[in-house]
Parts: C-alpha cells; sequence; structure tokens
C-alpha cells in the first residue's frame, strides 16, 4: 500500500536524500518540515498516514511532537530518526507514542520498508 | 543626666506622693474633708488611689539607681507620677483652678497610660527595639493629649469629679482612652512576646504574665463601666496595676543575678572547651539559646561560622543586637544575640571577655574549615566545568563528524536503492561494502562519544544510563533498588554515573568474576550507589589513577567513596553524595 509521508528534520540535505530514499521504495512525500512547530502544523493541514521524525529538532523535542501528534483525533504513524541510538534515550522511546525507531546510520530501504510494511 | 538633675527628679518623685497622700487624707479619709458633707472617711477609695501611683514611683526610683542609663526606671517614675497627679490635682482643684487650668490638666492627665506602653514595649532594655513599636508610641503621645482635648471640647470631660470617688474609667473619655492605649499597647506587646526567642521572652516574663489579665480585666471593667452597670471591677482595677512596678524591678534584679552564670561559664573554660562547646555554653550564660559566634576571616574580609560558612551581621533596626570582640577594625568575632540583653551590657561584656583567649583559637580552626570549603568549592567548579567541555566535545562530534557521516551513509543507501531498482547488483553489492565499513566508523565514533560523555544520562536520567551500561557489560549484571522519583543534580549523576562505569570496566578487565551487582538507594539524605562483583578482589586506590579519580571526584561533590576488596574475593565500590 502506498504510504503519504511527511519528513521532518532541520537538515535540508537529509530531508532530500530522505525524500528519494522513501520514493524509492514507492511511497508519496506528501511534504516536508524543518521545525517541530511546522511539523505540528503541516501534519495537521496534509493529513499523512506517516510522519518521518527526527528527534534533535532546533525548537521543540522530537520526542515530545511525537507524543503532541499521537493525541491527534486522527494520529499518523510515527517513526523517530536520530543519528544517535535508542540506547540513548531510554524509556522516554517507548513512552512517546511513536511507531518504532530507526537509528539514521541504519536507516535504509530494507529498515523503512519493513517498518511501513512495504 | 548630672547629679543635681537626678537629685530634682527623686525629690519631686517622692514629693508627689506626700501630696497624693495629704490629698487622700484631706478629701477622702477625713470625714468632710473640706469638700462637702457627703463623704465619708474611706481608707479604701484612698489606697486605691495612692498604692498604684506610689508602687510605680518607688519601684521606678529603685530601678533607676539600680541602672542609672536604663530608662526604665525613668518610665516607671513618670507612669507613677502621672497615675498620682492626675489623683492630687483632681483633688485640689474642685473649685479651685481656672477653667482653662482645668482643661490643661484634661489634656495631660491621660499621658500616664501612653508611659505605660512606652515602658511595657520598652521592658527591659529601656529603648524600643522596633520601627513598629517607635512609631506607635510617639503617634500615642501625640494623639492621646488631641483626643483628651477634643473630649473636652466636646464637653465630655476627662478627668472625673470629686463626686465619683473611684477610678477615673468612670469617665467616658478617659475609659475609651485607655481602653485605646492598652489594648493596642497590650497587642504590640503581645507581638513582641511571640516575635522574640527564648531569651526575650525569659526577660519580658516578669512584665508580660502579670500584663496579660490587667488587660482582660482592664477590658472587661471598662466595658462595664462604659455600659454604666458594674463599678466594683473599676474600683479594683488600679490595685491590680501594682503587679506591673513589681515585675518590672523583679525583672531588673534577676538580670543582676544572672553575672553567676558567667561565673560557671570560666569553671567551664578553665576545665577547656572545645570550639564547638564554646557557642553553647555563651548561650547559656547569657540565657539566650539564639545566640551565635560569628568568626571574623581577614583574608575574606567577612564573617563564618564554626564551619566556615558565611554570616551576614544583623541590620541595625532588627530584633538582634552585635557585639565585636576585640578591635572593632579587626575584631575577633561577634557575638549576635538577642537584642533584649543590649541592656545587659555589663553581663555580655564579661562573657565575651571570659571566652576571648578561647574564640581566638577557635578562629584558626573556622579559617582553616573556610580556606578547606574554598578548596571544595573550588575542586567542585573544575569537575563542573571538566564535565561542561566534555558534553561540548560529545555534542560537537555529534553535531558535526557524525551528522556528515550519517548524510554520506544515507547517500550511499538511496544511491543503493536505485541500483537495485536498475537491477544493477554489481553496483549494490560494491555499495553494500562501503556502507558496512562506514556503519563501523560510525559506531566507532559513537563509543568515543558515549565515553566522552552519555548522551542518556543526560536525557533520561542516572537509573537509565546505569542500565544501558549493563545492558552492553559482557557479564551479567543486576541492578536493584531506586534512587526515587526527583532526579539528582547534573554533577551528582554524573559523578555516580563513572562510578558505575569505571567499576565495570574494571570489573570486566580484571575481576574474572562471573556475576555483579549494582544496588541503588537513597539513605539518610544521601544518594547511594554500590558496585560490587564476586571476582578475585585486590582492587586497590594506590594503583593506577582510575579509582583515585573516581574518589576525587565524588569528594568534589561532597561525597565520598569507599573500596572493599581483598585477595580472598569480591569487590565493593560504595558511593555516597548528598542529596538534600
Amino acid at each position: 500500500m502506498r504510504e503519504r509521508v511527511l519528513i521532518v528534520d532541520d537538515h535540508a540535505g537529509f530531508r532530500r536524500l530522505a525524500r528519494r530514499l522513501v520514493q524509492a521504495i514507492g511511497h508519496e512525500v506528501v511534504g516536508e518540515a524543518g521545525t517541530g512547530a511546522e511539523a505540528l502544523s503541516e501534519s495537521r493541514r496534509l493529513k499523512p498516514d506517516l510522519v518521518l521524525l527526527d528527534i534533535q529538532l532546533p525548537d521543540l523535542d522530537g520526542l515530545a511532537v511525537a507524543a503532541s501528534l499521537s493525541s491527534e483525533p486522527e494520529p499518523p504513524d510515527v517513526v523517530l530518526v536520530s543519528s544517535r541510538d535508542a540506547a540513548d534515550y531510554g524509556p522516554r522511546l517507548q513512552d512517546c507514542g511513536a511507531l518504532g525507531f530507526i537509528a539514521k546510520a541504519d536507516l535504509s530501504a530494507e529498515s523503512l520498508g519493513a517498518l511501513l510494511g512495504a | 543626666m548630672n547629679t543635681l538633675q537626678r537629685r530634682v527628679i527623686q525629690a519631686g518623685a517622692l514629693a508627689m506622693i506626700a501630696l497624693a497622700c495629704f490629698s487622700e487624707v484631706n478629701f477622702t479619709i477625713l470625714p468632710g474633708g473640706g469638700v462637702g458633707p457627703e463623704l465619708s472617711p474611706d481608707w479604701y477609695a484612698a489606697l486605691v488611689y495612692i498604692v498604684p501611683g506610689s508602687s510605680f514611683v518607688l519601684a521606678g526610683l529603685i530601678a533607676w539607681s539600680l541602672r542609672p542609663r536604663n530608662r526604665v526606671g525613668l518610665l516607671m517614675i513618670g507612669v507613677g507620677v502621672g497615675l498620682l497627679t492626675g489623683d492630687a490635682l483632681l483633688k485640689n482643684r474642685v473649685g479651685q483652678v481656672s477653667p482653662a487650668a482645668e482643661v490643661l490638666l484634661d489634656f495631660v492627665s491621660p499621658l500616664w497610660a501612653v508611659v505605660l506602653i512606652h515602658l511595657l514595649l520598652a521592658f527591659p532594655g529601656g529603648r524600643l527595639v522596633s520601627r513598629l513599636d517607635r512609631v506607635v508610641v510617639r503617634s500615642f503621645y501625640a494623639v492621646v493629649p488631641l483626643a483628651a482635648l477634643l473630649a473636652v471640647i466636646a464637653g465630655y470631660p476627662v478627668l472625673g469629679k470629686i463626686s465619683q470617688p473611684v477610678f477615673d474609667i468612670e469617665v467616658p473619655a478617659a475609659g475609651s482612652i485607655y481602653l485605646a492605649c492598652l489594648v493596642i499597647g497590650s497587642a504590640l506587646v503581645i507581638r513582641r512576646w511571640f516575635l522574640g526567642g527564648h531569651a526575650r521572652r525569659r526577660s519580658m516574663s516578669p512584665v508580660f504574665w502579670p500584663m496579660v489579665p490587667i488587660t482582660v480585666f482592664f477590658v472587661l471593667a471598662t466595658a462595664a463601666v462604659l455600659r454604666g452597670s458594674v463599678t466594683a471591677l473599676a474600683t479594683v482595677f488600679p490595685l491590680l496595676l501594682v503587679a506591673l512596678p513589681v515585675g518590672c524591678l523583679i525583672g531588673l534584679l534577676r538580670s543582676g543575678l544572672d553575672m553567676s552564670s558567667v561565673g560557671d561559664l570560666v569553671v567551664k573554660l578553665s576545665g577547656g572547651l572545645a570550639p564547638e562547646q564554646l557557642q553553647p555554653a555563651l548561650a547559656q550564660a547569657l540565657h539566650d539559646p539564639s545566640l551565635e559566634v560569628a568568626y571574623w576571616l581577614p583574608a575574606q574580609e567577612w564573617f563564618a561560622d564554626l564551619e566556615g560558612r558565611r554570616i551576614e551581621l544583623p541590620t541595625a533596626d532588627s530584633e538582634q543586637a552585635v557585639s565585636l570582640l576585640g578591635d572593632p577594625a579587626s575584631p575577633v568575632a561577634a557575638l549576635i544575640y538577642d537584642s533584649s540583653l543590649v541592656d545587659e551590657g555589663q553581663l555580655v561584656d564579661t562573657a565575651a571577655a571570659a571566652v576571648h583567649l578561647a574564640l581566638q583559637n577557635a578562629r584558626l580552626q573556622v579559617q582553616l574549615r573556610a580556606q578547606l570549603e574554598e578548596v571544595r568549592q573550588s575542586r567542585a567548579r573544575l569537575v563542573e566545568a571538566a564535565d561542561g567541555e566534555r558534553q561540548r566535545v560529545e555534542r560537537d562530534l555529534h553535531d558535526g563528524a557524525q551528522q556528515q557521516l550519517v548524510t554520506l551513509l544515507l547517500s550511499l543507501q538511496v544511491t543503493k536503492a536505485e541500483a537495485m531498482r536498475r537491477s544493477d547488483f554489481e553496483t549494490a553489492t560494491l555499495i553494500d561494502a562501503n556502507i558496512a565499513s562506514l556503519r563501523e566508523a560510525l559506531g566507532e565514533l559513537r563509543e568515543l562519544a558515549r565515553g566522552i560523555h552519555p548522551t542518556i544520562l543526560t536525557q533520561a536520567g542516572l537509573v537509565p544510563a546505569i542500565r544501558s551500561l549493563t545492558e552492553r557489560c559482557p557479564i551479567p549484571v543486576d541492578v536493584t533498588g531506586e534512587l526515587g522519583d526527583t532526579r539528582l543534580a547534573p554533577p551528582l549523576e554524573t559523578a555516580l554515573y563513572f562510578v558505575v562505569s569505571e567499576a565495570i570496566t574494571n570489573a570486566v578487565k580484571y575481576s574474572k568474576g562471573r556475576r555483579m551487582c549494582i544496588s541503588l538507594g537513597r539513605r539518610s539524605g544521601f544518594a547511594v550507589v554500590e558496585v560490587s562483583d564476586d571476582g578475585v578482589g585486590g582492587a586497590d586506590l594506590s594503583v593506577g589513577s582510575g579509582l583515585r579519580g573516581l574518589t576525587d571526584r565524588v569528594a568534589a561533590v561532597g561525597g565520598r567513596l569507599i573500596i572493599k576488596s581483598d585477595l580472598t574475593g569480591g569487590t565493593t565500590i560504595h558511593a555516597e553524595v548528598p542529596c538534600g
């Protein structure tokens, strides 16, 4: 099933590469956001199926954005990404309501496809 | 005040008693004593007038001779003369003074009540300590005569007539004025009592305890009289006032007896007192548990307690007073005590002189402790700065090199995905090899960054950080206990984290143990972490810098590290840090 994806990261280079990776496995990128506040507003506007969300954002903590998105009436699935390990965040990762976590070093068509059910 | 002035006041006060006695004998006791045939001999009425005023005057004269510099004696004389003046002039004036003089008498006669409030608030030191007391007493001195004057102008005389041979609260205007004075004044005295410490209450008690029933009685009596009903209460009230001068005198005499407690202090000093025993001994000698000794530190140019912690001296309008010991420019110490002891200058000075030498010795100890405290704080700052720097380096690694490698890795992933889509499997395999190498480099970089500063410690706290360490440990580790819901301060978390990290590293490298245990807990204001293994033991602080560095790091945050390890087996590293 073709998923509609919103990519959130403050690095434009990462967003560009992530867009190509998502498209390479056959999904649609409906929008991009560079901050936590933009992520929240774009998610409400575009209503994506999935948000690929970086944890380290310039304004809000990605974990807080994920918690906020999961409390929306029709919440999108959230996949968190970070250049740090999952172990660096401890139990906070489990508590934020996200579908999963992929370290940026492990981000690939396979890992993303597995999470998106491709 | 010179001797002549003193003699004049003393003679005037005694003359006032004589005049009052004459007045009472002439007008109250002797039948028809010149005021009319309606009066019969009334010894009780005469005593009611003479006794309160005379007791204030006589007690005041004794107090003044005992403590010439203390205003308590003069204030007592003032109250007594005020009471007697109203009485004597009252008895003598009927039909004998001009209307103008009568108004003047009405104007000044209620002032004795204001002087009484002044006395109660100033006892035992003779001066008004708080700003509120000063404002209220000054206002009374201004307002009460004015109120009396207005009452007279409005047709309500303040002084009673001779046909009313009872205390003049039977006159509505006077009763109202006295009621206002006594109620407001008593409220201030009660406030002072409750705000004061043990020393103040002890010194106020001879006046405070008589004052409370007198106030209650006075309110009841005045209320009854103003309603025009019971007069017996008003008749008894003046005699109750006698308790106040007696109480004042007892209070002043008792403070003289306190000098014997300084003798006890000297005996204790001759037996040798440790520095930490000096303050309690002085507090006991001066009957002031709130007493503090502040030692002057010349190098720092501030006062400190025995532990070397800085102390600010109280300000001039505080409820506490200060005496400097030694040269005021560079004193040995300062005594901070309840301001009720200010009048006991001789007592304080004698006690201070007795402990002067002992305080000099104690100051050396305080100076040493203050220097040690400075060193401890300096070490804590150094460790904090180093931790801050480690955090910065970790962040730089993450935001710089790590980000670039991640972007490169992702770029290779995209290229590989596109090669796969084109069914170019040869290129995809080549890219895969590069991805694997790059991922390995990234892993090493992450481990390096984690060793510099663990992100999880900042993100999730000490317990998750310790659990993360145990998950990567090749030896099974049991974690027991908790550190509570509130997180420790960052320097404490960092210190304990590195203790656990180093202990695990050492156990893995050297202990040959098969199992480890980490126990966490909070006990008596300390966060405690204990790491133990079942290995060969033999850990030694003097070998290597790792454990020594940990000891210093824990000490820098005010904690301590204990290592139990012998060759019979097992090592336990116990770290505890104060957490409030």
